[in-house]
């Protein structure tokens, strides 16, 4: 008997520490209200019909940003990579500096990365409104005169299903994290 | 009884060991790759191969060699003016890293140089002092 409950005491501990095949995502939040109307790379409207029906993955950066926004682009560019084909899959990255970063500049760096608009919008416009909606997506963005840069902005991927509720949150500067985003991109695509 | 018990604490001991073994065998870093790590690969991205067009590699760059002599004002000071790396022209502005010393400076360019491919002659202390004394 105290061998069985060693076993299965055993087995909990071993499995706590290997991944398993998820087939349900939680519901974290909903983003349904949240109301903008955004300039993509190409001078496009972007507004939420955009994403009727989609579901998609969004951060927020600056292209001038000198600490972990270069590596969120490698990895959302393995992101881009994987579901480039899939018309149900969007990218969407905000820029947090968009005095800075015009409607030009963010065209020269998604030139640059070597993406398309039709799977990966960056889009700029109005700085308060950026800053509302990133509070909807529940991540952080904001100035910060003392950080390098001078804005200090979450590094976290947010994935959001067709119905607009959020349903994962993913480190945007880690390949295992990103995996996983990748992973419950499938489940989501999955759900129909 | 008291034997039994113990079995509860296998898993941990098993655990303990590994992560042992595991900080033991890995090769403690060498202070060039730390500072690389800690403060070049965000951008420069892991084993220095840079980002599409928007961030130039380290790996293989040819500019290591053509432009040896301006290595580490770069480090120090940043980078605004087009670098063209291998053929490819970049104008993503690299920060200053004006708290670096003339040994950080020396040692995170002599893992850069002597890395990923890459085998220029490391620079001496004393040479990355000199091309200090002349920053633009």
């Amino acid at each position: 008997m105290k061998l069985l409950k060693a076993f299965i005491f055993f087995t909990i501990i071993l499995s706590a520490c290997t991944p398993s095949g998820k087939n349900k995502l939680p519901i974290l939040g909903q983003v349904a209200d949240a109301q903008f109307e955004f300039l993509s790379q190409d001078s496009a409207v972007v507004t939420p019909q955009t994403f009727e029906n989609k579901i998609y993955v969004t951060d927020f950066f600056f292209t001038t940003c000198p600490t972990i926004c270069p590596t969120m682009k490698a990895q959302m560019l393995r992101v881009y990579e994987k579901f480039e084909n899939n018309d149900n899959v969007i990218l969407l990255s905000h820029t947090i500096d968009p005095q800075h970063d015009t409607v030009g500049l963010l065209r020269d760096y998604a030139g640059r990365l070597g993406i398309n608009s039709d799977h990966w919008l960056m889009v700029t416009g109005d700085k308060k409104e950026i800053f509302d909606v990133a509070k909807k997506y529940m991540v952080s963005a904001m100035e910060d005169k003392d950080q390098p840069g001078g804005f200090v902005h979450s590094g976290a991927f947010v994935l959001i299903d067709k119905k607009k509720q959020i349903r994962g949150y993913y480190d945007g500067t880690k390949e295992l994290e990103t995996n996983e985003l990748m992973d419950d991109i499938e489940v989501l695509l999955n759900e129909g | 009884m008291k034997d039994k018990k113990l079995i509860y604490f296998a898993p941990f001991v098993v655990m303990v060991v590994v992560a042992l073994v595991l900080i033991f065998s890995t090769k403690s870093k060498n202070q060039g790759e730390a500072i690389y790590e800690a403060r070049c690969a965000n951008c420069h991205m892991e084993n220095g191969k840079g980002l599409q067009s928007l961030i130039p590699p380290l790996a293989n760059a040819d500019y290591l060699n053509k432009y040896r002599g301006k290595l580490a004002c770069i480090v120090k000071k940043g980078m605004e003016e087009k670098v063209i790396v291998n053929g490819v022209e970049y104008q993503q502005q690299m920060p200053a890293n004006e708290e670096f010393t003339d040994t950080d400076i020396a040692n995170v360019l002599n893992y850069v140089l002597t890395n990923w491919g890459n085998e220029e002659k490391p620079l001496s202390l004393q040479e990355v002092q000199e091309q200090l004394e002349s920053c633009p």
